[in-house]
């Protein structure tokens, strides 16, 4: 019998976000395994009552739930905590039957290091035992912009001749292989019904180079970012000062 | 001295509206003035996470409804609340809407702060805060959660001072004010 899965997209950033990347490579391994995948964007869905009908419908059939969203505030987003509420209530009106599922989400964070993701992570795994999903394990992602600009295998194919000991190759390189690779197992996992090997989560808890470095990449892309659009005097601005 | 209550309640809880009052009640007490904000009443768009706030209207979400007025109230009051059921260890939705359009609050530029990549600060000055959820009974890991996220809060708030606490549904009236009085002394104390 086929399996199904219900990717649930939270970014509202669409398509240009890590939320979206990521999410839908792991979509696209589950398919590799033929497993059938709906893709719904929460942004999108959640608008619609009809949409909410159909991703319900979708997650009532999966056996493998895909949760992928952007972290706001050290925790979820607005839209991501409503649509956790939208299917605990389905849940509990009977609307999504007692089968086994799993959860598997994936917490992008801007900053560099991966754990600001715990708590987001934390609360997804009550969301799961809330509704007598099977937590199959979280994936903190830090500086998860990278994920925005490139897929993990672009990625993987634009480091592939670099040397082990180019700093691309450790910054970009070696985590990316690091996280295939624990996508990969994850879904090999998830697939046979099975939870993600703690160990093989573990793998991911690296900050991949010194924060400070970091910084300065990051607080260049703002400032070119202004100077294209003539606002850098502007940037420090405190509109909303007390007078 | 001015206070911003954040009600982040759905519109049929019935312990909320209390908390409210007796933290409105008690700040009255000494001279503190200042307003509650029923989210759930209020139309706040979600944030975009387009950054535009930090970049194209440095301090100002693009999107021009309540959530604006809510950044400014936030960052003008001296004492900030967050109350909120607890939801997954986490706030609720009502709530989260109108922090997500907060981030114009801080700079786009990261620092180190404690260890680690924060964001800089805009302006010179944020208010202490407090966060209160409520649970109908005790759940031991929504709430080791609830108190760390706040914990993790009071970091990107840059709040000189923060206290959480937890009211169950069932918790009487002296209880509800003894905890109300704990987080207010703690907020007060630590401030002079």
């Amino acid at each position: 019998m086929t399996k199904h899965a219900t990717f649930l997209m939270c970014s509202p950033r669409g398509e240009k976000s890590a939320s979206y990347s990521l999410g839908n490579y792991v979509s696209s391994l589950l398919e590799d395994r033929g497993i059938t995948v709906k893709s719904f964007h929460t942004y999108k869905t959640l608008k619609n009552s009809e949409k909410i009908e159909e991703m319900i419908a979708s997650i009532n059939e999966s056996s493998i739930i895909i949760l992928s969203s952007p972290l706001y505030i050290d925790s979820a987003p607005y839209m991501t905590i409503k649509l956790m509420d939208t299917v605990s209530t389905a849940k509990q009106e009977g609307k999504i039957n007692d089968d086994k599922r799993l959860l598997l989400a994936i917490s992008c964070a801007g900053y560099l290091e991966y754990y600001h993701n715990n708590i987001a992570l934390k609360i997804y795994k009550q969301f799961a035992k809330k509704n007598d999903f099977t937590w199959a394990g979280g994936f903190p992602i830090g500086a998860a912009g990278t994920f925005a600009m490139h897929t993990v295998p672009g990625l993987l194919e634009q480091v592939a001749q670099l040397p082990e000991d180019d700093v691309r190759y450790q910054i970009y390189g070696k985590p990316t292989k690091i996280l295939d690779s624990a996508f990969k197992t994850a879904v090999e996992k998830i697939s046979n019904g099975e939870v993600i090997p703690k160990e093989e989560l573990l793998k991911l808890e690296v900050v991949v180079m010194p924060l400070g470095s970091y910084i300065e990449g990051g607080n260049k892309n703002w400032i070119d970012w202004a100077e294209k659009i003539g606002t850098v005097e502007k940037l420090r601005d405190k509109p909303y000062e007390k007078k | 001295m001015s206070y911003l209550i954040l009600n982040g309640m759905q519109s049929n809880d019935s312990i909320i509206p209390k908390i409210n009052k007796f933290i409105a009640e008690k700040l009255q007490e000494h001279d503190i003035k200042g307003e509650i904000l029923n989210l759930h009443e209020k139309d706040i768009k979600p944030c975009l996470g387009c950054f535009k706030c930090w970049v194209e209207t440095p301090g100002i979400c693009i999107i021009d409804d309540f959530g604006r007025e809510v950044a400014e109230k936030m960052i003008q009051s001296d004492y900030l609340f967050y109350i909120t059921p607890i939801k997954y260890g986490g706030y609720s939705s009502e709530l989260k809407k109108a922090l997500d359009r907060s981030i114009g609050l801080l700079m786009p530029f990261f620092r180190i702060f404690h260890d680690e990549i924060h964001h800089e600060t805009r302006y010179d000055k944020y208010p202490n805060f407090s966060v209160i959820g409520t649970l109908d009974e005790p759940n031991k890991e929504q709430e080791e959660i609830f108190t760390n996220l706040v914990k993790r809060n009071s970091l990107n708030n840059f709040a000189p001072k923060f206290t959480s606490q937890i009211i169950y549904t069932s918790d009487d009236e002296q209880t509800i004010k003894t905890k109300i009085d704990n987080s207010l002394r703690i907020m007060g104390e630590e401030n002079d």
